[in-house]
């Protein structure tokens, strides 16, 4: 029977390729997360939150950068939401079966993974040239636009998993559209679509590429955002090009704050959408 | 009369319903925007240099010649081989983790994967940049630069300054960034799988590799096929994880550990010294980029019509 | 009597006739007992039915008798299931042989993603290397026997999912039957199923039952009486009569059988 020797013997291998695979995949993942820990604590410091970005070869800290992304992270979410969730509401409640609703999905989906770069291009010409300069709201506009298709489609997902009954029951009542979406969808879908804002904000917040020729960067510490603004992207990346030790020590720990932000804002999402389906 | 008219009609309704009309609208006018931006934008480059900017391979910003040819097939390089490597352990991790892993391994390990995918690419090219060029560079390209004869087709192929900036840690950075994503949702699709397709398949005596390779794996042929464009239009658009590495050089690549450069890493690293026609050269590097991945992710999209990821 | 303590009345078929039995089987989810000391002397060729109400370990019994269970970490039997007299429950024993010999079909259609053709023609790849015309042939009399030939000869090519599903399980049937098992599993084949698809599905059974052994789960006692030879009726993971399905049905020795067939609990 050497045809089942050989079926056993290629299955054996395949179990060994896939375990191997799966663990070099892994390590590969741990390695990076290794080198972010090690190489980023020592750079966590009081001054870190405390002091601005200094020059090159003197201390400091990402104090105005850590402000700069909170705020321009802050600024586009508030687009995001209201957009997103309003296009969302659309295509889940009203006109997403229509011609026009389909393409408007498609369009979603594309932009949903089209590259942050060409956004940040968009923002550029749109906003940037006609304002007459790079400013903390191109930099959040930016972020907003790539924020607006997750949360679009998170809300519209959401929203279609509520069953029809709801409505019935709503619309039987004799209440509007409105209000039925208002007082008993979204709220019904209020968890899941948090979740879809969380995602969102995690995704925006590591966003490096549009900012470059939008918010450009700022070395101190600034709350006005009509002019160029910093951010923490926008720091670690010329920190991290420099031949500088110093500026690199800063970019891996802002690194390490940006990628601790996102996994607690992902796991903070995730904590959420658990909590719902338990109820 | 009909029954509609009996009450007062909400006020609000028609206000809520053209507010949602206009959010969806502004999806469409972001992406017409984004089209006309990047076309007029470009059209000084496109018009000066007209279908020589695809072909022609010198970038030189002294002699304002602009030509698109390197950093066009810097990005299909990278992102073909990003994809050839990360693909196959894609599939790998998932099958392990569906199929092989014990229960109470799999789900802690799958919620670190789907968290990993999340991680923001500026990390992963730092690491490229501080710990796996050198890395590379001492450990791989030294001894093959050594040991190789540059005449040979291996040489040739493997030659390149050894500093671990180039084209093939590029790719494989981009790998490793793309695949929790990659594993996640394969991961996902096998789940999706009913459970007495994957019996009926073992009920006729079939070993576990036959079961993936012959029944799972076509069952989901579609849906895979599109998280793989999917995962290369992230790999053709990305810009933070590939720019840290790639060496940023124009000409056209002629080996594997060559320096080279993508559209997107071309874009970030000129943009801010770029005026005139550099400027509308690096718009219509974006256009040839929106062109290349719009493509890609419409395919993906009408694959991936009847499962949304 | 209170609900688990009763006595099983087995009542088995000649002993040269016998093709699998299960002899005092527990089954174990994790900690949970689902089967308590099941024994089950099945009939050469032939349909044996096991009933039961929801829950009753009808299923897991069944899913026994070809070590599907295994698939899952933390299911386990204990005891013995002899197939040919040889146990099936020991560690040496080649899963995938096993299963080419005791095919199984399930409650919904499972049509693999590949044409008519190869879905039939998959099971048979796995163990034997055929011509085209060979396999052709294979094809057609599996086919032919599952009583689908008729309607799908001249769409061999097309999916196995474009079929309806009672067709979709036929073609299951031939898919299992191609392989040439001695004895075939079914697991409600016919819930999915429409009253006349349902018909269509027991014919062909009872073309089946001249040269192959038929186990089949259902929960419609009228189907169990009109095709079995043997049936088997199971409470609470326990065998509590087994015997040949007129005396079973007609005259039971339990009362809870006859409780069950009188429709007066389950």
């Amino acid at each position: 029977m050497d045809r089942a020797l050989r079926r056993k013997f290629a299955n054996q291998a395949f179990v060994v390729i896939c375990t191997g695979a799966a663990l070099v995949a892994l390590a590969a993942l741990a390695l990076i997360m290794f080198s972010l820990l090690t190489k980023g604590v020592g750079g966590v410091d009081l001054m870190l939150f405390t002091a601005d970005t200094p020059a090159p070869d003197s201390p400091g800290g990402l104090r105005n950068a850590i402000v700069g992304s909170i705020l321009m992270c802050g600024v586009a979410m508030m687009i995001a939401v209201v957009i997103g969730v309003l296009a969302g509401t659309w295509l889940a409640e009203i006109g997403g079966n229509t011609p026009y609703g389909h393409v408007v999905r498609f369009l979603n989906d594309v932009l949903l993974s089209a590259p942050s770069i060409l956004i940040g291009l968009f923002v550029y010409w749109w906003v940037v040239v006609p304002m007459g300069g790079f400013s903390g709201w191109a930099g959040a506009i930016a972020l907003g636009i790539l924020a607006t298709p997750i949360v679009t489609r998170t809300t519209e997902d959401i929203l279609n998993l509520q069953p029809n009954a709801l409505r019935e029951a709503g619309m039987a009542l004799g209440a509007s559209q409105w209000v039925t979406v208002r007082s008993i969808i979204w709220k019904a879908a209020g968890a899941g679509m948090l979740t879809g804002g969380l995602l969102g904000f995690a995704r925006i917040s590591g966003e490096t590429a549009p900012l470059l020729f939008t918010a450009l960067n700022n070395q101190f510490l600034s709350f006005d955002m009509s002019k160029p603004f910093a951010s923490l992207p926008g720091a670690i990346y010329p920190f991290a090009m420099s031949p500088y030790e110093t500026w690199n020590t800063l970019a891996w720990a802002g690194a390490l704050l940006i990628t601790l932000a996102v996994l607690g804002v992902n796991i903070l999402g995730r904590w959420l959408a658990r909590d719902k389906d338990h109820k | 009369m009909s029954l509609q008219s009996a009450r007062h009609p909400d006020p609000v309704d028609p206000i809520f319903r053209g507010l949602a009309f206009a959010a969806a609208t502004t999806l469409l006018l972001t992406l017409g925007g984004l089209i006309v931006a990047l076309m007029i934008g470009g059209w000084p480059a496109i018009s000066k240099f007209g279908f020589g900017f695809l072909t022609s391979s010198t970038w030189n910003p002294v002699t304002e010649v602009y030509g698109a040819a390197g950093p066009i097939v810097g990005t299909l390089i990278t992102a073909v081989l990003s994809l050839a490597i990360a693909l196959p352990i894609a599939v790998c991790v998932s099958v392990f983790l569906t199929q092989y892993c014990p229960k109470a391994i799999a789900q802690p390990v799958s919620t670190a994967i789907e968290l990993l995918a999340g991680i923001p690419s500026i990390v992963y090219g730092m690491w490229g940049l501080f710990v796996f060029a050198p890395w590379f560079a001492r450990t791989v390209q030294l001894p093959i630069l050594t040991s190789l004869d540059p005449e040979s087709f291996w040489g040739k192929l493997l030659a390149g300054v050894p500093n671990g900036a180039n084209i093939f840690t590029a790719s494989i950075v981009l790998a490793i960034m793309i695949l929790p994503y990659m594993s996640a949702v394969f991961r996902e699709l096998f789940r999706s799988i009913p459970p007495q397709v994957r019996e009926a398949a073992f009920g006729l005596g079939c070993t576990s590799y036959e079961v993936v390779g012959s029944v799972l794996i076509p069952y989901v042929k579609k849906g895979m096929i599109g998280v793989v464009m999917l995962g290369f239009g992230r790999a053709l658009g990305e810009t933070m994880a590939v720019t840290f590495i790639i060496g940023n050089s124009h000409r056209f690549p002629d080996s594997l550990f060559a320096s080279g450069s993508t559209l997107a890493s071309t874009i970030a690293n000129e943009f801010n010294e770029a005026s005139g026609v550099h400027l509308a050269s690096l718009i219509a590097l974006g256009l040839v980029l929106f062109l290349i991945t719009f493509t890609v992710l419409a395919i993906a999209r009408a694959l991936l019509s009847s499962q949304r990821y | 009597m209170s609900d688990t303590d009763f006595q099983s009345v087995i009542t088995p078929p000649p002993a040269d006739q016998l093709v699998l039995e299960t002899r005092n089987l527990n089954f174990y989810y994790g900690t949970h007992q689902s089967l308590f000391g099941v024994s089950m002397p099945v009939k050469r060729n032939g349909i044996t039915a096991l009933i039961g109400p929801s829950g009753c370990g009808k299923s897991t019994l069944l899913r026994t008798m070809n070590r599907i269970y295994d698939l899952y970490p933390g299911q386990r039997a204990e005891g013995e299931i002899l197939v040919d007299g040889e146990n099936i429950l020991g560690p040496k024993v080649d899963l995938t042989s096993l299963r080419a010999r005791v095919g199984m079909v399930f409650q919904k259609p499972t049509p693999f993603p590949m044409s008519i053709y190869d879905n039939v023609a998959f099971g048979v790849k796995l163990y034997h290397k055929k011509s085209k015309s060979q396999m052709d042939e294979v094809v057609e009399k599996a086919l032919r026997r599952a009583a689908l030939w008729d309607e799908v000869k001249d769409k061999l090519t097309k999916s196995g999912l474009s079929l309806s599903g009672g067709q979709q399980q036929r073609l299951c049937v031939a898919r299992g039957i191609a392989v040439e098992p001695e004895i075939l599993l079914l697991d409600e084949p016919a819930s999915a199923l429409d009253p006349i698809s349902t018909a269509k599905l027991e014919d062909t059974l009872e073309e089946l039952k001249r040269d192959l052994t038929i186990i089949i789960v259902t929960h419609n006692l009228q189907q169990a009486a009109r095709l079995s030879d043997y049936t088997g009726f199971m409470y609470l993971g326990k065998m509590v009569e087994y015997g040949p399905t007129e005396e079973l049905f007609v005259k039971p020795k339990v009362e809870r059988t006859s409780d069950y067939i009188g429709g007066r609990f389950g």
